[in-house]
C-alpha cells in the first residue's frame, strides 16, 4: 500500500472541508480523485503532503506515518501543484535543476535526470526561456517537469491540465501513463470526467469532503441503475408514440425535448434494436440515432443528483 | 545542498531587477540627489566678508581714527567687511539692489542705514558700537589721567582675542551628514524586502513555490538559512557599494574609524534583513501588503531619524528620548553619527547593542513563526 | 466620450490615494514651513539679531555677571547639561551656535592683567560665531583698557564704567524694501507643492494609462470605430481634468492654511503659477504613462523623476543653497522655472507689466515644457498604434 488515509477531518472555521475521508492507494495504480470545485480534492492532497494541519485522521505513505520532517518519504514523492510553482527569475532548465537538486545531490545523475525530464515534457527548445516567456501549456509542462524530474515513486498531480489546450493536455496525459508504466504510483485530481476516465485505474469521487463512491470505472458504472441511453433526433414524434415506447420492455424512462428523444434503459438490457424496430414500424423520420454507455458524469449525477461541472 | 540552494538563490536575486533597484539603485540615486541638493547648505551659515559702504563725506574724511579702524577690518584674509567708499546716492542705490547689506554715515554720532534687520546688519552695528564704546572708555580714562594717552593708543592697537576654540573633537559639526547617515540606514532597512522574500518563499500559505519547497526532502529552515545567506551577501555587497559611493564619489565624511563604520553597515544590513523577515512572518497577507508595511514603517522611522528634516532627530532625542532608542533606523543613524562626531565610543556601542537586541528579537520572532511546518490554511 | 468617462471612473476609484498624498503633503509642508518662518525675520524697525548660545559659567563675579548681561543683548541662553555629548549634539543640530565656557579663575587673572581666554566650542567660520566673537572681544577689550590704564581699579568700578560705556548704541535707519513674511512663507509652501503635485499626477495618471495601454485592451479599443486621435484626445482631456481636480484640492488646502494672505496680489500670482505648473505635470505624467509598461516600474520611475526634479531645482532646499552647476542641469526641468517664478513673485512689491514680465517668461517656459511633453507622448502613441 503506497498511501493510506484514514478518517481524515479538516475544518476551516465552520466549513467542514474533509469529512472523515478514508482511502488507500496501491502500488502501480493511477488513482483519480474526482470532484467538483471546492469538494476538498486539493485540501486532501495538501493534508497528505503534510502542508496542512488537519483536525483528525491518520496518513501513511509507503507504510510510514507522514510527517513534515519525514524526509525519506518526501524524497520519493513528486508533486505537481495546481498553481504554477516556479521561479520567474530562473530559466526553464534552471528551475528543473533547482528543484531536482533538492532531491538528488549527485551532479551528474541530476544532469541526466533533468535532461530526461525536459525530453519527457517536450521542453527541449525552451530550456533557456524564462517562465514569463512561456505560453500557458508550456508553463504547465515546466511545472510538471519540476515535479517529476527526480523520478519519484509516488507522483501527485493536482489538476495539472487546468487551462491547457487539447494538444498539450493529451501530451500531459500520455506522459502520466508513461510514468505509471515506468513504475510510479500516481494520484491524479481533476474535475474533468473524460480525463479521469481516460487514464485512471481507480477512482474516488468526493463532494463536500465526503467520499461519494470509489472503485474502477466499471465498478462505478455498475453501481448505478442506468444501463444504456439511446438518443433519437427527430421532430415528428407524437405523444402516443412516446407512451408506446415507454411500454417497451426494459425501458425505464423516455424524455422528448428539443427535438431529441432520450430513451434510458435499465442495466443489463440492450434496447437499441427494439427501439429501431419501433421507429421503422411507426415510420418515424429521424436524423440521427445513437446509443451511449453510462459515463462518470451519469454516475455522479445519479449519486448526488446534480451535474458535475466546473 | 548549501551550494546548490545558495547559488540558485544568487541567480534569482541578481535577476530580480526590481529588487536590485529598490535595495541599491534607489539609495544611490537618492544619495546623488542629496549631494546635489545639499551641496551649498553648509556654506549658507558660513561667514563671508560683509559688503558695506561708507558715505564719502567731509566728516568721514576728517574722522581719521574711524577711517583707519574701518579700513583695518576691511583688509586681509580674515577681514570683516568688503568696503566701498561712495556717495550717499550711490550707497542708497547699492542697498536697494542688494549689493550691500548696509552703509555707514560717519557723522557725529555715526549712523547705520540698512534695509532689513538680519545678522549681517547686526554685525555692522556691533562693529560701530564697539568703536563708540572704546571711544567712551578712552575719554573716561583720559578724564582721570590724561597722561595715559600713549599707553591707550598702544593698548587699542593690540586688540586681544578673548575666546579660544576648544574643540572637543576633530570632526566638524557638518550639518548635512545626518541626511546621508539616515540614507544608509534607510537602504539597510530596504534590505527588508530581501528578508521578506526569503520568508515568503518558504511559507506554503503565501506562495506556490514555497509549497513545493515544503514538499522537498530538505528541512525548511535549512532552505531558509541557505537562501537567506545569499540574500544577505547580496545586500551586504549593495551596502558596501553604497558606502563606497558615498565615501569616494560624494566625499561624505564618516570619520576615521573605518572598521567600526563597516561593522555598523554590516549590523545595519542584518537588522534590515531580519526586520523584513519578521514583518513578513507576522503579517499574514499577500506580498503587496507586506511591502506596504515595510515601506511605511521604514519611512516613518526615517522621518523620526531626521531623513526628511534632520532637526526631527534632535527633537525626538530631547523630548521623547525613549523613542530614539526604539527606532532602529535612528539607532543606525546615530551609530554613524557617534562614530563621526564623538571621540568616545560609549554612545556608539549603546546603539550597536540595542540594534543587536532588535536583530535578536526579529530573528527569534521570525524563527518561532516560520518553524511551523503545517499550515491552518493554504 | 466613452474613454473620457471611463477615465473619470477609474480616477474616482483611486481617490483615496490622492487624499493620502494631500494629507501627508500638508502635514509635512506645514511642519517644514513653520521652521522655515523662524529664519525669516523681517520687520519695519531694526531689531537686534539674537543667536542661541550655551554659557557654562564656573564663576560668579561682578565682571562675569556684567559680561553675561552684555551677552544677553545678542544671545539667548539655552540650558544644556554640561556633558560633552549633549553639548556636541546641541551644536550639531544648531540648537546653539556656540558654547562658551568661563573657566575657574578667569576673573582673577583678568584683573591682574594676565592673558586669559574663554573656552568656546563653535561651528567654525560660521557667521553667528563671528557675531558672538565681536561681542566677547568688545566687552573684554574695553575692560582691558581700564585694567591696564587705571591702576588699582576694582571689579565694581570696572563694571560701572563698562555699563556706561556699552550703553550707547548706534542709531540705525531702516529703509523699507517691503518683503512680507507671509509671502515668504507662502512662497515656500508653493515651492514644496511641486513635489506632491508631481507625485499624485504621475501616479494617478500612470495607473490610468496602464489600464488603457494594456495590450489587449488597446487592441480592443483600436477595433472600435473611433479614431485613435480621438481616443488620444479624450485621454488628454481626462488627464487634464484629473490634474485640475488635484490642483484645486491642493491649492485650496494650501490657501486654507494661509488664509491671511489670500487677497494678496502675490498669492494670486502664486496660484496662477501653480496652475501653469500643474499643466506641465499633466504632460509629464502623460509621457510616463505612455512609456512605462508595468506598475512596479511606474513606482520606481515616479520616485526617481519627482525626487530628482525636486531635489536639484530647489523645491526642498532654496535655490541659493544649490551649486550653480547643478542649477544649470536643473534649468532643463520645469520645476526649476516654477520655483524661480515663485521666488520672483514673492519678492514683488509692485505689479506693473515691467516687474511681472520675468514671471510671465517663466510661465511661458513651463507651458512650453508641458506642450512638449504632450506632443512627444502623442507622437509615441501614434508610432506604437499597431503591433508588429
Amino acid at each position: 500500500m503506497v498511501v493510506k488515509v484514514k478518517d481524515l477531518v479538516k475544518r476551516y472555521r465552520d466549513i467542514l472541508a474533509l469529512d472523515h475521508l478514508s482511502f488507500s492507494i496501491n502500488e502501480g495504480e493511477v488513482f483519480g480523485l474526482l470532484g467538483p470545485n471546492g469538494s476538498g480534492k486539493t485540501t486532501a492532497i495538501n493534508c497528505i503532503l503534510s502542508l496542512l494541519k488537519y483536525d483528525r485522521g491518520e496518513i501513511w505513505i509507503f507504510g510510514q506515518p507522514m510527517r513534515p520532517d519525514a524526509y525519506d518519504i518526501k524524497r520519493n514523492i513528486g508533486i505537481v501543484m495546481q498553481n504554477i510553482a516556479v521561479y520567474n527569475e530562473l530559466t526553464a532548465y534552471q528551475n528543473i535543476d533547482y528543484f531536482c537538486g533538492l532531491y538528488v545531490k549527485d551532479k551528474n545523475q541530476r544532469k541526466k535526470l533533468v535532461n530526461e525530464a525536459i525530453e519527457f515534457v517536450g521542453l527541449g527548445e525552451f530550456t533557456k526561456f524564462y517562465p514569463r516567456k512561456l505560453s500557458g501549456g508550456l508553463l504547465r509542462r515546466l511545472n510538471i517537469a519540476c515535479g517529476i524530474a527526480h523520478k519519484p515513486k509516488l507522483i501527485i498531480l493536482d489538476e495539472p491540465t487546468v487551462a491547457v489546450d487539447p494538444q498539450s493536455r493529451n501530451k500531459i496525459l500520455e506522459g502520466i501513463l508513461e510514468l505509471n508504466k515506468q513504475g510510479a504510483t500516481i494520484i491524479y485530481t481533476s474535475h474533468y470526467m473524460d480525463e479521469v476516465e481516460q487514464i485512471c485505474s481507480r477512482i474516488l469521487i468526493i463532494d463536500k469532503g465526503r467520499e461519494i463512491a470509489t472503485g474502477t470505472k466499471d465498478e462505478l458504472k455498475a453501481m448505478i441503475s442506468l444501463g444504456e441511453k439511446i438518443t433519437v433526433e427527430s421532430y415528428s414524434i407524437t405523444e402516443k408514440q412516446i407512451s408506446a415506447i415507454k411500454k417497451l420492455p426494459g425501458i425505464t424512462s423516455v424524455d422528448y425535448k428539443n427535438n431529441a428523444l432520450i430513451i434510458k434503459s435499465g442495466k443489463g438490457t440492450n434496447n437499441l434494436e427494439t427501439v429501431l424496430d419501433f421507429i421503422r414500424k411507426e415510420n418515424i423520420h429521424f436524423g440521427r440515432i445513437y446509443s451511449e454507455m453510462p459515463t462518470l458524469n451519469d454516475v455522479f449525477l445519479e449519486i448526488t443528483g446534480k451535474e458535475l461541472r466546473d | 545542498m548549501f551550494i546548490h540552494i545558495f547559488t540558485y538563490r544568487l541567480k534569482c536575486l541578481l535577476r530580480d531587477y526590481e529588487g536590485i533597484f529598490w535595495t541599491m539603485l534607489f539609495p544611490l540615486i537618492l544619495a546623488t540627489l542629496f549631494n546635489m541638493g545639499f551641496s551649498n547648505l553648509n556654506s549658507a551659515e558660513m561667514f563671508n566678508p560683509i559688503n558695506i559702504a561708507v558715505v564719502n563725506n567731509e566728516s568721514y574724511r576728517q574722522n581719521q581714527s574711524f577711517k583707519q579702524t574701518l579700513e583695518k577690518v576691511s583688509t586681509g584674509d580674515d577681514r570683516l567687511f568688503n568696503l566701498s567708499v561712495v556717495s550717499r546716492e550711490e550707497a542708497d542705490e547699492m542697498l536697494k539692489d542688494n549689493h550691500i547689506d548696509g552703509y555707514i554715515i560717519a557723522e557725529q554720532p555715526i549712523k547705520l542705514v540698512v534695509s532689513r534687520s538680519g545678522i549681517k546688519q547686526n554685525i555692522i552695528k556691533s562693529f560701530i558700537d564697539n568703536y563708540m564704546h572704546t571711544f567712551s572708555a578712552i575719554s573716561n580714562i583720559l578724564e582721570k589721567d590724561p597722561g595715559k594717552l600713549q599707553s591707550l593708543i598702544n593698548d587699542i592697537e593690540s586688540k586681544v582675542k578673548y575666546s579660544k576654540e576648544v574643540s572637543v573633537t576633530n570632526a566638524e559639526p557638518d550639518n548635512v551628514l545626518i541626511y546621508f547617515y539616515t540614507l544608509i540606514a534607510m537602504a539597510c532597512f530596504y534590505g527588508g524586502f530581501l528578508g521578506m522574500g526569503e520568508v515568503s518563499d518558504v511559507q506554503a500559505n503565501i506562495k506556490p513555490v514555497a509549497a513545493r519547497i515544503n514538499t522537498a526532502p530538505v528541512h525548511k529552515l535549512k532552505t531558509f538559512f541557505y537562501s537567506s545567506a545569499a540574500s544577505i551577501i547580496i545586500h551586504l555587497t549593495e551596502m558596501l557599494i553604497l558606502l563606497a559611493y558615498l565615501v569616494f564619489a560624494l566625499k561624505i565624511d564618516f570619520g576615521t574609524k573605518t572598521s567600526y563604520v563597516l561593522l555598523t553597515t554590516f549590523i545595519g544590513s542584518i537588522a534590515g534583513f531580519s526586520f523584513g523577515a519578521f514583518i513578513s512572518a507576522i503579517v499574514k497577507k499577500y506580498e503587496g501588503f507586506k511591502v506596504a508595511v515595510i515601506v511605511s514603517v521604514t519611512m516613518l522611522c526615517c522621518f523620526l531619524a531626521g531623513m526628511m528634516y534632520q532637526d526631527m532627530k534632535y527633537i525626538v532625542a530631547t523630548k521623547v528620548p525613549i523613542l530614539s532608542y526604539l527606532n532602529p533606523v535612528n539607532l543606525l543613524t546615530d551609530a554613524f553619527y557617534a562614530l563621526y562626531y564623538y571621540d568616545t565610543l560609549t554612545r556608539f556601542f549603546t546603539n550597536i547593542v540595542i540594534l543587536t537586541g532588535f536583530i535578536i528579537v526579529f530573528c527569534s520572532g521570525t524563527y518561532l513563526i516560520i518553524r511551523r511546518q503545517k499550515y491552518a490554511s493554504l | 466620450m466613452q474613454v473620457f468617462k471611463l477615465c473619470i471612473k477609474v480616477i474616482n476609484k483611486n481617490k483615496y490615494l490622492l487624499l493620502v498624498y494631500v494629507v501627508i503633503f500638508l502635514v509635512i509642508s506645514f511642519t517644514l514651513s513653520l521652521t522655515a518662518v523662524r529664519e525669516m525675520e523681517t520687520s519695519t524697525s531694526f531689531k537686534p539679531a539674537k543667536t542661541e548660545i550655551a554659557l557654562i559659567n564656573e564663576e560668579n563675579t561682578p565682571l562675569i555677571n556684567g559680561f553675561r548681561a552684555e551677552l544677553a543683548k545678542v544671545a539667548t541662553f539655552v540650558d544644556i547639561p554640561d556633558e560633552t555629548e549633549a553639548l556636541q549634539d546641541a551644536l550639531y543640530f544648531r540648537q546653539v551656535s556656540c558654547i562658551i565656557r568661563i573657566p575657574q579663575g578667569f576673573t582673577e587673572k583678568f584683573m591682574n592683567g594676565e592673558n586669559v581666554q574663554l573656552g568656546k566650542i563653535s561651528i567654525p567660520n560660521s557667521i553667528r560665531n563671528v557675531y558672538i566673537d565681536l561681542c566677547i572681544d568688545k566687552y573684554f577689550n574695553t575692560a582691558r583698557l581700564y585694567v591696564q590704564n587705571m591702576n588699582g581699579i576694582t571689579q565694581q568700578e570696572l563694571v560701572q564704567y563698562l555699563k556706561k560705556d556699552l550703553y550707547d548704541t548706534t542709531s540705525v535707519e531702516m529703509i523699507a524694501k517691503g518683503e512680507k513674511t507671509s509671502v515668504t512663507n507662502l512662497n515656500y509652501f508653493f515651492n514644496l507643492f511641486a513635489y506632491p503635485m508631481l507625485s499624485i499626477i504621475i501616479l494617478g495618471m500612470s495607473t490610468l494609462m496602464l489600464i488603457f495601454n494594456d495590450k489587449d485592451l488597446k487592441m480592443r479599443n483600436s477595433c472600435s470605430p473611433i479614431s485613435s486621435t480621438n481616443i488620444s484626445m479624450q485621454f488628454v482631456l481626462g488627464n487634464l481634468t484629473f490634474t485640475f481636480v488635484s490642483w484645486l484640492i491642493m491649492v485650496l488646502s494650501c490657501l486654507l492654511l494661509n488664509f491671511k494672505s489670500i487677497f494678496d496680489f502675490n498669492t494670486v500670482f502664486l496660484v496662477i503659477s501653480s496652475f501653469v505648473f500643474a499643466f506641465c505635470c499633466s504632460g509629464i505624467s502623460f509621457l510616463i504613462g505612455n512609456l512605462v509598461k508595468s506598475k512596479d516600474a511606474i513606482t520606481a520611475v515616479n520616485n526617481v523623476v519627482t525626487l530628482g526634479m525636486c531635489f536639484i531645482s530647489g523645491v526642498f532646499v532654496p535655490q541659493e543653497a544649490i551649486g550653480s552647476s547643478v542649477l544649470k542641469i536643473a534649468s532643463f526641468m520645469p520645476t526649476y522655472w516654477y520655483v524661480k517664478a515663485n521666488n520672483t513673485i514673492a519678492k514683488l512689491t509692485r505689479f506693473t507689466l515691467d516687474t511681472v514680465k520675468p514671471v510671465l517668461y517663466d510661465f511661458l517656459i513651463i507651458i512650453a515644457f508641458g506642450l512638449a511633453f504632450f506632443s512627444v507622448s502623442l507622437a509615441i502613441r501614434k508610432k506604437y498604434r499597431s503591433y508588429t
